[in-house]
């Protein structure tokens, strides 16, 4: 009989009590699983963004439009590599309640500042070419049941044409995709011009300009260039990496890292203490077990490494369990939920620094009752009985 | 027969200092469920709370039909002209002037005091008659703006979340820098996260010729709504889309206060598990430990039932306390404190966090609910201990 069958029978000896901390071991790991997977979807757009890629907004807000012309301004800049631009279409289909995120852009510059997109064979050129092209993107295309070829009708709950209805008929030719698992693809794109000749109000404006630098370097000299040229003019900028804007946007939602922070901290701070009493009664019951060892020669030192991984087993065994179960989760709420939190996976790191924790809970609990157990002396324990 | 359950209930309960390290560890760990529950219930609470009490049933919104958010919104002057002459069961003056609002709403950056980073503040462009369709506004700071010029009034809230906006600060907008004069209060409504200026001065600032965003019309009685939206109707002019402002606010509310309750009811539950895992592990251990004092009990005539009900009420006891340690620190930590999220107007919400009495008999519920499941078992259990566990050694 070696350490380890001691210790796994030591562990199991009460079925029961081994069940139950398994089990409220498992629920703070599925909580950190899941919610760590939600919040790395959730911050993705500052991970997923280029290091070279700036936005241009206006600086009274982004929802506020600048000229058109400020367009070709920012793309004779130097240290720009491409510079493209977009508008909110506030699109939905058929119902105001079924919105569809939509941009109207700048097509062939756009696409070359974000070299990420993907495109079958001949779309890139079919959408570039095409004024009236839809480029959906996959999760987008999937919910909705749309394929390259269908021909759409989009409403704007914004801009109105100057026939006074807010339609556009859009024909889908292009099916795009993020290169990576992680970059969203629930958009659509189209031709700028397509409807900014259509437009009641607001023509020859648009919602921000997107560029990337020649390096990454460059980013601050750019970014300030680009302010300097529009400053004391009606429509001032501010330009920001896309990384900044992105985090920018995501803490107008509130401080969610501080909020989960909470959850999972309550969660641990729960089955710590559970595991950390329940190990210390558990040790106790065996005191004169342990006397028992020590008189068959059993050297301190290695009464307290059994101890401490007997602890250091049951945490990782209800880790691996509750992060297993988190991932299953995870893969399923993303089949369901890929249109609206693309890229949801069960991320890689999320996963080790749970297995990390799950060691080092192990080590925290287990090492006060080993501890005891080491200083068990003999002739006190079996004096007991 | 309640004299015995009466006698080990009292038992169990005096000799829980006996077994205080597992007892404090179900009542530390029920109180953070409870508390993590309470907390999600006091934020959308809060939210919803700000939204509701914003608005008035006798004041009508009317923006362009399937615009959704004032935002979206777009209405040209003729249109408000036409309201103004035309339109059925508005209220008027003394003087026989309607009491109809045409305002803009546009949208600013506002440093967020929490984390450093620009959100989206709403700049509500009024006019003379902006105070004739709200209750409860006053100034309770400085002065209102004077018409024509490039002056502010800030909302309370704004104050509270986002920095830059204190009396006498100037803010730069476009090409003009525009003085805060005043702080405003409206009674905790939605309408303190907003700022507020000249109607023709964010026009011209925005170019937006002499078009507003939304109408709001004060109603001769809630039950004129109607009127209006069937005078609407037959009126091939306009295309607009009325409620009345209390709904108007509702509907806002919704998306977010449930999103919030939707998270927090899963996760509170998941960690419910947990620590019913943790209580019944407890319960068991108590039991466990008293094996010799029950079977004595039993063999001098207590009755089985008398046990478990002892072993029982000593789990709902801890669970009872854990949850009222939970709702006791969620109010202290977090109740009236102030937040603010992306509204659906996409624009800023402040709100204040409620513990409402409501969610703290949910949360009660909830904790002792995970008491009553870890007893459960180590009760019955405890009614079947052998008698012959009187002559175990242990």
């Amino acid at each position: 009989m070696n350490d380890l069958t001691l210790i796994r029978k030591n562990l199991f000896r009460k079925k029961l009590r081994a069940i139950l901390l398994t089990l409220s071991i498992l629920i703070a790991f599925l909580i950190f699983g899941v919610l760590g997977a939600f919040h790395t979807v959730w911050t993705s757009g500052s991970e997923v963004a280029a290091d070279n890629r700036l936005v241009t907004v206006n600086k009274i807000n982004f929802t506020v439009s600048m000229p058109y012309a400020y367009w070709g301004r920012v793309q004779a800049v130097e240290g720009v590599e491409a510079a493209g631009h977009a508008s909110w279409f506030g699109g939905y289909y058929q119902d105001p309640t079924q919105q569809v995120q939509t941009f109207a852009i700048s097509p062939e510059a756009y696409l070359a500042t974000y070299p990420e997109l993907v495109f079958p064979e001949g779309q890139r050129e079919a959408f570039i070419e095409n004024r009236t092209c839809l480029a959906v993107g996959t999760d987008l295309a999937s919910f909705f049941g749309w394929e390259a070829g269908d021909r759409i009708p989009l409403l704007s709950n914004i801009w109105q044409k100057t026939d006074g209805t807010s339609s556009w008929e859009f024909d889908i030719c292009a099916i795009f995709d993020g290169r990576e698992e992680n970059m969203p693809a629930n958009y659509a794109m189209f031709h700028y011009d397509y409807y900014n000749e259509a437009l009641a109000f607001n023509q020859d404006q648009i919602g921000w300009i997107v560029t990337t630098t020649t390096d990454p370097s460059l980013n601050d000299q750019v970014a300030r260039e680009i302010d300097a040229m529009f400053a004391n003019s009606p429509a001032e900028t501010e330009t920001s990496t896309e990384a900044a804007f992105n985090e920018a946007f995501v803490n107008q939602f509130g401080n969610i890292a501080l909020i989960l922070l909470f959850v999972v901290g309550s969660a641990f701070t729960t089955i710590l203490i559970i595991v950390g009493f329940t190990m210390v009664t558990a040790i106790n019951e065996r005191t004169g077990e342990i006397a028992v060892m020590k008189t068959l020669g059993f050297p301190a030192p290695r009464i307290f490494r059994m101890v401490l991984s007997e602890s250091v087993l049951l945490s990782v065994i209800g880790g691996l369990l509750g992060l297993g179960l988190a991932t299953l989760m995870i893969n399923a709420i993303a089949t369901v939920a890929a249109a609206f939190l693309p890229g949801l996976a069960m991320p890689l790191d999320v996963f080790v620094a749970g297995v990390i924790i799950a060691v080092i809970l192990g080590l925290v609990t287990g090492l006060v009752p080993a501890i005891n157990a080491q200083r068990v002396r003999i002739v006190t324990a079996l004096g007991k009985q | 027969m309640f004299k015995q359950i009466g006698a080990v209930t009292m038992m169990n309960l005096r000799s829980i200092p006996q077994r205080a390290g597992l007892s404090i560890a179900t009542i530390i760990s029920i109180a953070l469920v409870t508390g993590v529950l309470l907390g999600f219930l006091a934020m959308s609470n809060g939210f919803r709370a700000t939204l509701q009490g914003t608005g008035s049933e006798s004041v009508a919104v009317m923006l362009r039909g399937g615009s959704q958010a004032e935002l979206n919104s777009g209405l040209s002057s003729d249109d408000v002209r036409l309201i103004e002459d035309a339109a059925p069961g508005i209220a008027r003056d003394a003087g026989g002037r309607p009491l109809v609002s045409g305002e803009l709403y546009v949208i600013v950056d506002g440093i967020k005091r929490s984390s450093q980073t620009e959100a989206n503040l709403p700049l509500r462009g009024v006019g003379e008659r902006a105070l004739d369709v709200r209750e409860g506004f006053r100034i309770v700071e400085g002065r209102m703006f004077e018409p024509g010029t490039n002056e502010l009034v800030v909302g309370a809230a704004v104050l509270r979340e986002f920095q830059g906006f204190d009396l006498g600060e100037t803010i730069r907008l476009g090409t003009n820098e525009w003085v805060v004069v005043g702080i405003f209060s409206t009674g905790g409504s939605v309408f303190e996260s907003e700022i507020w200026a000249d109607l023709a001065v964010i026009q011209n600032l925005y170019n937006r010729g002499t078009g507003v965003q939304s109408i709001r019309a004060r109603l001769t009685s809630p039950g004129a709504l109607e009127d209006l939206q069937a005078w609407e109707e037959d009126e091939p002019r306009l295309n607009l889309d009325i409620e009345n402002e209390t709904e108007f606010f509702a509907d806002q509310a919704g998306g977010t206060a449930v999103l919030i309750e939707y998270i927090g009811w899963p996760l509170a539950i998941i960690m419910a598990i947990g620590a019913l895992a943790g209580a019944w592990n407890t319960m068991y251990s108590s039991v466990d430990t008293r094996m010799r004092e029950i079977a004595t009990l039993r063999a001098i005539g207590f009755s089985g039932f008398a046990a478990s009900v002892g072993t029982m009420v000593e789990s709902l006891v801890l669970a009872a306390i854990g949850g009222l340690v939970g709702a006791v620190a969620v109010y202290l930590l977090f109740n009236g404190v102030s937040a603010s999220t992306l509204g659906s107007g996409f624009t800023q919400v402040v709100f204040s966090f409620a513990v409402t009495g409501g969610s703290i008999v949910a949360g009660m519920v909830m904790a002792v609910v995970i008491g009553f499941f870890g007893g459960l078992v180590p009760a019955i259990r405890s009614a079947y201990v052998p008698l012959l566990t009187v002559h175990r050694s242990e």
